[in-house]
């Protein structure tokens, strides 16, 4: 289902250069369009750099996560997975400081329990949050048509912890004489959380970073999985082999890569966020009411029938014209 | 949008109108289904809208209604599916005798071809009943309405639990009137059956009248479930709940479709089965000998097609649409 799916197709890069040049232009854009007037000097001083960004952005996959665990009813951790897959991928496109990131995360985890069904209503959703929360509501209402177009309306997304079990099975059944491999679960746990903090899951497949959970867990246990990789797994295929070697050496690189950003860290890019941020995409903004109310009115309009504007004689010559050549 | 011209409406929906119109790039008509994210209730996107999105994202068969483009309008979403003029049901009622056995053979063909396709995704769509069966304008049967539908996963079972208040009540198969949740696709080839039953009969197979009606109805037909013919029944939610005093069959499918061919029956009862796991599967349905008996099953291009009446009132409400005045 993998090889089929919209994220392999469309929201895998090819490695990290790739990712990040997205990320790049994303920066880009948006300081070319907001300090048009401003110098070089200017510009580094005043808007976040990618790399900030990037710092930010992990920041808020942390609070993303803490959000998800507190919540109530406890939220399975594939609707956790799809939520960092759909903050993550919001932002490879879009800069931090064009779309309140607070506002993101939120309206990602909302959707995200819509599309792996763990229903909740909108009350029990903003239940969980401190604040404000019919503020908080009429956010995610605002955002979650922009989140879904930002998404390209790829909504499906593959996350590791189905295959892992099938690895886990395949392992109870074909390599008997590795005993009990539940005992790495807790290491693979670890492993796949530290995962979703890298850009990991945007460039490897999920099953590739299973498999790279399981032998990472292996390993740090002193356990070896060599024999069930090269011998079950991979045994008539050594290009694969070699692939999958080669894929698990990376994607251990970069959760070993992973630092927690510093508090104070966050403190100072969230106070220069909060000056050269979009005024115009933030939901309080006078720009931001009057185009929600434009919405409005062209829904009223397409509800009147003014949209788009057809001339029935013309239409109707079409539709005549059309069941004559057997189309319709 | 301005790849379409409205021209006339179809119905409202639970979420919203559905409006008629022509796709210009294609001159092909085109049915728009407008969900609103502001409803009433302000849960946003609609579960039925998310899972419309991303199955048929992944669906494309001949034998399934195409969504063609979506795209964001003011608050709204606009799915824009192909138009179909007629559904299962309306074309069922229009006719005042039963459909000959090569027609039936023919829509139960293209129907378990789209089902043994949409299962083989992992996808169940759980409330299949005529009025979702559409009729093409060169007669052939295309399933519509995924709004209902799910992914299932035999691992999973145990994890995810569904909800039981699916499918159209006379359709809906015996666990899910039992109140399970964990029920798999099976309960969409009870649905084929009685949809099978429907066309043979020329009226609904199971009407019953509220739930318990429901599965008195099909009782009397298939006798009291119990451990012998259902393995596993005793332990469904609400088999306590209700008990019916123990029947054999008392009016028999031989009664019931007094017309019927004795291969198309057989052929049904396979469907109508109790215990999900001894149903017929839709694969195996399109393997069965059924198909290569007499009488052959009539070929798609020479089933009717709907009235021309249909498109013509169809192109006379457009042309006395009133634009101005009339409000959605």
């Amino acid at each position: 289902m993998f090889a089929t799916s919209t994220q392999r197709s469309f929201w895998m890069f090819k490695d990290e250069n790739d990712v990040s040049n997205a990320r790049l232009s994303a920066n880009i854009k948006y300081i070319s369009s907001r300090g048009r007037n401003m110098t070089v000097e200017e510009q580094e001083l005043h808007f976040l750099n990618v790399t900030e960004e990037k710092i930010l952005i992990m920041s808020y996959e942390y609070q993303l996560r803490d959000f998800c665990r507190k919540f109530l009813p406890p939220m399975p951790r594939y609707v956790i997975g799809t939520a960092l897959h759909y903050l993550k991928r919001f932002y490879v496109n879009n800069s931090v400081m064009d779309y309140p990131p607070k506002e993101i995360l939120v309206t990602c985890v909302y959707l995200a329990c819509k599309v792996e069904e763990f229903n909740v209503s909108m009350d029990q959703f903003v239940g969980n949050l401190k604040g404000d929360r019919e503020k908080a509501a009429s956010i995610i209402l605002n955002n979650e048509l922009l989140l879904m177009q930002q998404l390209d309306y790829q909504l499906t997304v593959h996350n590791p912890f189905r295959p892992l079990e099938g690895l886990m099975i395949d392992m109870k059944t074909r390599f008997p004489t590795f005993s009990d491999p539940e005992r790495l679960r807790s290491g693979i746990d670890e492993f796949l959380e530290q995962v979703f903090y890298t850009d990991a899951i945007l460039i490897y497949s999920p099953s590739q970073i299973s498999l790279a959970a399981i032998i990472h867990s292996a390993s740090t246990s002193k356990e070896n999985v060599d024999e069930y990789i090269t011998k079950i797994l991979f045994s008539e295929d050594q290009k694969r082999l070699l692939n999958l070697i080669e894929a698990v050496k990376k994607i251990r690189v970069m959760v070993r890569n992973v630092q927690t950003p510093h508090r104070d860290v966050i403190k100072a890019l969230e106070k220069k966020l909060q000056l050269c941020c979009n005024p115009d995409n933030n939901s309080e903004s006078p720009a931001f009411k009057k185009r929600m109310k434009q919405s409005f009115d062209d829904e009223e309009s397409f509800e009147d029938g003014q949209y788009p504007s057809a001339n029935s004689d013309q239409v109707r010559s079409m539709l005549m014209g059309m069941s004559e050549m057997g189309k319709i | 949008m301005e790849r379409y011209i409205v021209n006339g409406r179809i119905g409202e929906g639970a979420h919203g109108i559905v409006l008629k119109g022509i796709d210009k790039s294609t001159m092909k008509l085109v049915a728009m289904k407008r969900i609103a994210l502001k409803n009433i209730n302000e849960q946003g996107l609609p579960n039925s809208a998310v899972r419309e999105l991303l199955a048929l994202r992944l669906i494309r068969h001949e034998y399934v209604v195409n969504l063609v483009d979506y795209f964001p309008q003011g608050y709204s979403l606009v799915l824009v599916f192909e138009y179909l003029p007629i559904d299962l049901y309306e074309f069922l009622r229009s006719n005042s005798k039963p459909l000959p056995t090569s027609h039936v053979k023919s829509y139960m063909w293209m129907l378990a071809s789209a089902v043994e396709y949409i299962h083989s995704l992992g996808i169940m769509h759980r409330d299949l009943k005529p009025a979702n069966l559409l009729i093409g304008s060169r007669g052939e049967l295309k399933v519509t309405d995924f709004g209902l539908c799910r992914t299932f996963n035999h691992s999973e079972k145990a994890q995810r639990l569904f909800t039981h208040q699916v499918a159209s009540r006379w359709y809906r198969a015996p666990e899910l009137l039992y109140g399970s949740r964990n029920y798999g696709p099976e309960v969409d080839l009870w649905a084929m059956g009685c949809i099978f039953g429907e066309m043979l009969k020329n009226s609904p197979l199971f009407p019953g009248e509220n739930d318990i009606g429901q599965l008195c109805t099909v009782i009397q037909v298939l006798g009291t479930p119990d451990e012998e013919n259902w393995p596993g029944v005793s332990a469904l939610p609400d088999f306590h709940k209700i008990s019916f005093t123990k029947t054999r069959k008392q009016i028999s499918f031989k009664k019931i479709l007094i017309d019927v061919d004795e291969s198309s029956r057989t052929m049904l009862e396979q469907f109508l089965r109790y215990c999900p796991q001894s149903r017929i599967t839709a694969k195996q349905f399109l393997e069965a000998k059924y198909f290569q008996e007499d009488p052959l099953m009539t070929a798609i291009e020479e089933l009717p097609l709907p009235t021309e009446k249909s498109v013509n009132t169809a192109t006379a409400e457009f042309v006395n649409w009133d634009w101005s005045s009339t409000h959605f």
